[in-house]
């Protein structure tokens, strides 16, 4: 059994490159995301996080992930949060230019639901 | 750990295979949407779990990927909650909604456990089709397995145990990550560099790149 796992690392090393991106677990957000959409500010924080790991190592932050994030906020009402987060990915990934634009015209017409902060001037550089 | 043993139960490193990319690389995608996966099994929720592993595998080869629960989200507002409403809709309508390149379309054909006296057999398998925005033609495909069996042979005691460990929790995550890496994997049948890959452009042979291309001045023929 060790002896298996062993030399099943041996050619997974041989084999797997290191990744481009830190994704800091992306996916498994996601997935635990899907198994338990109950945990929805567990989610949020993780996108998050894979926003603030990246940033803060310095390196880009993976395809995607800018929106995402900025989708989860759009989807609680902040609308002016979310624009920030479709805007660095507009700025970041050139290719997603189109569907950002799409978005943050969306998301300007979104009314704060009562109670949230309205989205008048208000932009602020998210949660960190 | 089980990745690993799913790894070695099939191929170990993918061996380079001739493929014609010709259409691939004339299109030239850069940005990819991924769109959710249709499902042929029985589980409900594979699905879901197995977009989940998508996105990493092909932004890792150098493209642009679509953030794939926002795309998910759009389009069940837009009334396409059904997979298959997605997989049957035009590429070019769908692309130019999102302004995409290319569409990535998923299917799950197998995602089982069997548990056959002591021992859990899990079995993934998956089709991938990616198809161009501006022609909706096919660009690549992608075919994969993975199978996963506890069989420590090392006793009926660590069989017990080997089973009941699997049977509370066989895991398909792993086995669709080695699959989905594997269906990528280049050389061979995966996908060749994207653009934001060093060797974009440089790890497709010559014969295959002016193939690729429509055969401008590459021989001032008579």
């Amino acid at each position: 059994m060790h002896r298996t796992m062993a030399l099943g690392s041996l050619l997974l090393i041989g084999c797997a490159p290191p990744t481009m991106y830190k994704w800091s677990g992306y996916d498994v957000a996601l997935y635990d995301h899907y198994k338990s959409p109950q945990e929805r500010a567990l989610f949020v924080t993780r996108l998050a996080a894979v926003i603030t790991n990246a940033e803060g190592q310095g390196q880009r932050v993976p395809p995607g992930c800018y929106a995402e994030y900025g989708w989860a906020l759009y989807e609680e009402g902040r609308g002016a949060d979310a624009i920030v987060y479709f805007q660095k990915e507009s700025q970041h990934w050139p290719e997603s230019r189109v569907l950002m634009e799409k978005l943050i015209r969306n998301a300007s017409g979104l009314r704060a639901p009562a109670g949230a902060k309205g989205d008048a001037g208000t932009v602020e550089e998210g949660r960190k | 750990m089980r990745i690993l043993l799913a790894t070695l139960l099939t191929a170990a490193c993918a061996m380079p295979v001739h493929k014609d990319y010709s259409k691939l690389l004339a299109a030239n995608p850069r940005a990819i949407l991924i769109v959710p996966a249709l499902n042929k099994s029985v589980e409900v929720d594979a699905p879901d779990y197995f977009l989940s592993t998508l996105s990493v595998p092909l932004a890792e080869r150098g493209y642009y990927v679509f953030p794939v629960n926002l795309v998910k989200r759009m389009l069940e507002d837009d009334g396409l909650s059904d997979a298959a409403l997605v997989h049957g809709a035009d590429p070019i309508r769908l692309c130019n909604l999102f302004g995409a390149d290319a569409v990535l379309y998923a299917t799950i054909e197998r995602w089982t456990a069997k548990y056959i006296l002591l021992s859990t057999q899990v079995e993934v398998e998956f089709n991938y089709v990616l198809k161009d925005g501006k022609t909706g033609d096919l660009l690549w495909e992608g075919h994969e397995k993975s199978v996963y069996q506890s069989n420590s042979g090392q006793g009926l005691l660590a069989d017990v145990i080997m089973a009941a460990v699997t049977k509370a929790k066989p895991n398909y995550m792993d086995l669709a990550r080695g699959a989905n890496s594997r269906a990528v994997e280049y050389p061979g049948p995966g996908l060749p560099a994207g653009p934001y890959r060093p060797e974009y452009r440089m790890d497709v042979p010559e014969v295959v790149r002016v193939r690729g291309k429509p055969a401008p001045a590459s021989k001032p023929n008579s």
